[in-house]
């Protein structure tokens, strides 16, 4: 494992008193919840799968040594944990890592993009020379602020310095992608779910109350809290990044 | 009980497929044809027309085989309760997609597997309407259909009791009609729609047409609201050909010949076609003989095999000689508009597809553009929402985290709209090669102005009936839903690759059936109305009887529907007609 910054804590209030609150052990406004203390409920097939989500995180086999420590505080700022417990931390470079090892793609590659896996690379590098040619260090000993505001012109569609690698591929699409690869393995975690209050699998169970948001008997009740994201931070806000048109991951619809 | 149960209900034997927790079909017993002999007919690709295709075949008396490059799916052991882990029904080869508004593939619009993409559907099945086959004559744009509503009607009528279709008893757009089965209870994103259309007076239907179990169907569960649909129905309650139509195409004597991915096929004279070449899931090189042949592998891989089919004769590929194979490909407006809402929603209980309005399906001058939309429900799980937050709210890092805790707050509507064939967006072969060698396909595709002016107004009507809904914040994701065209349907050779009954016109024993041969797409999901097409192209191929392996000469007569071949349980329920 490498040792990276763990940032601040959050700070959490009482959205009536304002008083601050204590840590969360589990971050989220479902308190006590869990969808692994379902999993008896759930087909063998599908519990085996979400087991191992949880108990078999992959070997890194695809990013050298270097990108591996660059991609792995970049993922700590696009979907950062520093609120969870670390033992409660979800993997997202793991997964990653294994679907470029198995060469695993959307179905479809954007014409004038590079393959995936040499997207990632190319990618990494840009980064990496962006933290040098401004600051002077390697991305990964940048203040967490810093780091953001790099990521953020790339959220942005414009780098803050040109690179010979903007103009072998789209950065907005490079964006998307890895965007994209930190929310698949983060909301596919079943920590994760507890945290937003999702039901997960429901099979042979079945869901029974569909009216007004009602939670199943299993289910927990919203308890909100407010919370404020550290200081040290770019990414608690919503500005529309670069839209450069379809992007993957359209399931869920129609 | 000492422990709960794990959906199936008894232990399978090591040849069966399971279908769902009570349907069970032995491979062992399912018969194997030679290579070497020539069989009746070889069906390419196993989804919603092939599956229909074989079972009508095979029911009639002929020799078939369906070659399907993806899977056998035993839906107990392959298929998990699980948004990531259900890539594996979708068609993740690599394909190139350009133009200025390039498409999605995977997950979005494409299957793998027996089934095919009505195994990942989200089974809204409503009907073209009656204006659809007539686009160009009524408003002057697209093209007409070599074929009317009433020639689809009665199948349209047969497979929505085949599958059969849960929803209202009365449908008021388009040619008004009834549900077999009853409508489904509402879910929150239904409410959402109800609540905003009846605000602002937009009639709206609850609880379907969706091809989804509202009450037990033979050896089929009614639904249990888990919301996967998408991820594949574990349940059995969501129709795919996969439970609906391929049990009956075996007991029948057709073989599903799975993980054979064709790549050419092949031609024994100028116009008539004898076999395929396949690989099996080793890369092994297989040739199957044939006296007639059916493509049906979707809108992209159809016109992709036909382009690789190329040949002295055929030097621009397979059935090509209106340049049209691979011409006028069309997606449906898809936008998903996303509202946050004060109480909760927890949109992902009950099918994301069940409940809808076409009020706005028909051209309506005052607009400024041709033809229409449908507003529908859909239902993301907390992947896909990340991913449309990404989108439509440039979230990333701790604002990603936080409107993801809010996750149950919002509700979602989707745009289904009418985007016209355009020659242009097209299907051709890319420089890059496949795992077995074989070019893949290039996709392009660009909106024209009368597609954008409908984008623009149907976003904004979705948006007023989320406001209206009650809605406190409404954002939106710009997409694309559905294949079709690409290898389209007519009576002109110059300007078509298959006549009305499906047959290329250029080989007379090669037929397309699937997406790909519709003229236009409407405002409607495609999938039951290729299903009725491959139901009535059937009854013409059945009609004909051995003059398709023999004779070039082609007869246009209509033939007549042949309800006797509807899978078994298709007339147990009455359909309710309070309307006349």
């Amino acid at each position: 494992m490498i040792e990276i910054e763990l940032g601040a804590e959050l700070v959490l209030r009482d959205p009536e008193t304002q008083q601050p609150l204590a840590p969360k052990q589990q971050p989220g406004y479902y308190p006590g919840y869990s969808t692994l203390g379902q999993k008896g409920y759930w087909d063998a097939t599908t519990r085996r799968a979400v087991e191992d989500r949880v108990y078999n995180v992959p070997p890194i086999r695809f990013f050298t040594e270097d990108e591996l420590l660059t991609i792995t505080v970049a993922c700590e700022r696009i979907l950062p944990q520093s609120d969870r417990l670390p033992a409660r931390r979800i993997p997202i470079v793991p997964h990653i890592d294994e679907r470029l090892y198995k060469n695993e793609i959307d179905g479809y590659r954007f014409a004038g993009m590079p393959s995936d896996r040499d997207a990632y690379r190319l990618g990494i590098r840009a980064i990496e020379d962006m933290a040098r040619s401004i600051h002077k260090q390697p991305f990964v000993d940048l203040e967490p602020l810093k780091q953001d505001f790099i990521l953020k012109s790339l959220h942005d569609g414009k780098p803050l310095v040109p690179h010979k690698v903007w103009e072998a591929m789209s950065v907005s699409r490079f964006w998307h992608m890895i965007v994209q690869d930190c929310v698949s393995a983060y909301y596919s975690h079943p920590w994760a779910w507890d945290e937003i209050g999702y039901g997960g699998p429901a099979y042979p169970r079945a869901y029974t109350r569909l009216e007004n948001g009602l939670p199943e008997p299993w289910e927990v009740d919203e308890q909100r809290y407010e919370w404020a994201a550290p200081a040290e931070s770019l990414s608690d806000t919503y500005e529309p990044g670069d839209d450069p048109g379809s992007v993957s991951g359209q399931g869920g619809t129609h | 009980m000492k422990s709960p149960l794990f959906g199936s209900f008894s232990k399978p034997d090591t040849d069966e497929k399971i279908l769902g927790p009570m349907q069970r079909i032995s491979l062992k017993k399912m018969r194997r044809f030679p290579e070497s002999e020539p069989v009746d007919y070889v069906v390419v690709g196993i989804g919603s027309a092939g599956g229909v295709l074989c079972q009508r075949l095979a029911k009639a008396g002929f020799s078939v085989i369906g070659l399907e490059a993806g899977p056998f799916w035993d839906t107990e052991r392959d298929w998990v309760s699980d948004e990531k882990g259900s890539r594996k029904l979708y068609w993740n080869d690599l394909r190139i997609t350009g133009g200025e508004d390039p498409l999605a593939f995977g997950e979005n619009n494409s299957g793998k597997g027996v089934g095919g993409g009505s195994v990942h559907w989200a089974a809204f099945a409503p009907r073209f309407h009656p204006s659809d086959f007539r686009v160009y004559s009524e408003d002057g744009v697209g093209c007409d259909w070599p074929i009317s509503y009433e020639d689809l009607k009665p199948y349209y009528e047969l497979l929505e009791r085949e599958m059969p279709v849960s929803g209202p008893a009365h449908f008021p757009w388009g040619d008004p009609h009834g549900y077999p089965y009853g409508p489904h209870p509402v879910g929150g994103v239904g409410n959402t729609l109800i609540k905003g259309c009846t605000k602002l007076g937009i009639p709206v239907v609850a609880g379907g047409p969706v091809a989804i179990l509202a009450g037990s169907h033979g050896d089929r569960p009614h639904c249990i609201y888990r919301g996967f649909c998408i991820q594949g129905c574990k349940v059995g309650a969501k129709a795919s050909t996969l439970i609906t139509h391929v049990p009956e195409a075996i007991e029948y004597g057709a073989e599903i010949r799975d993980r054979s991915m064709v790549f050419r096929v092949s031609m024994k004279s100028k116009t008539g076609a004898d076999g395929v070449f396949y690989h099996d899931e080793d890369g092994r090189e297989h040739f199957q003989r044939a006296k007639a042949l059916i493509v049906a592998g979707y809108a992209i891989e159809t016109p992709r095999l036909l382009l690789n089919s190329a040949c002295p004769g055929h030097e621009r590929g397979l059935a090509n000689s209106s340049n049209t194979v691979g011409r006028y490909l069309m997606a449906q407006a898809g936008n998903v508009i996303l509202g946050r809402f004060a109480d909760l929603v927890r949109m992902y209980k009950a099918p994301p597809a069940h409940a809808l309005t076409e009020h706005f399906y028909e051209t309506d001058p005052v607009r400024g553009f041709a033809r229409g939309f449908a507003i529908q429900t859909v239902g993301p799980l907390p992947i896909a929402f990340a991913k449309q937050m990404m989108k439509a709210k440039g979230a990333w890092g701790w604002g990603m985290r936080r409107v993801m805790m809010d996750y149950n707050h919002w509700s979602s509507l989707g745009l289904l709209g009418e985007i016209l064939p355009w020659p242009d967006n097209r299907v051709e072969l890319a420089e890059e090669k496949d795992q077995f060698g074989i070019p893949v396909a290039k996709i392009t595709f660009t909106l024209h102005e009368n597609d954008k002016k409908m984008i623009e107004f149907g976003k904004k009507v979705v948006m007023e009936v989320m406001w209206a809904a009650g809605a406190e914040e409404v954002v939106q994701e710009s997409r694309y839903a559905h294949l079709v065209g690409a290898a389209r349907m007519g009576d002109d050779p110059s300007s078509s690759v298959v006549d009305k009954f499906g047959r290329t016109h250029d080989v007379s024993n090669l037929f397309v059936c699937d997406g790909s041969i519709l003229p236009t797409q409407g405002s409607a999901n495609p999938g039951l109305t290729i299903q009725a097409l491959a139901a009535r192209t059937a009854d013409y191929l059945i009609s004909q009887g051995e003059r398709i392996f023999e004779s070039d000469r082609r007869d246009m007569t209509t033939p007549p529907i042949r309800r006797e071949l509807a899978v078994k349980g298709a007339f147990v329920h009455g359909i309710p007609r309070f309307w006349n």
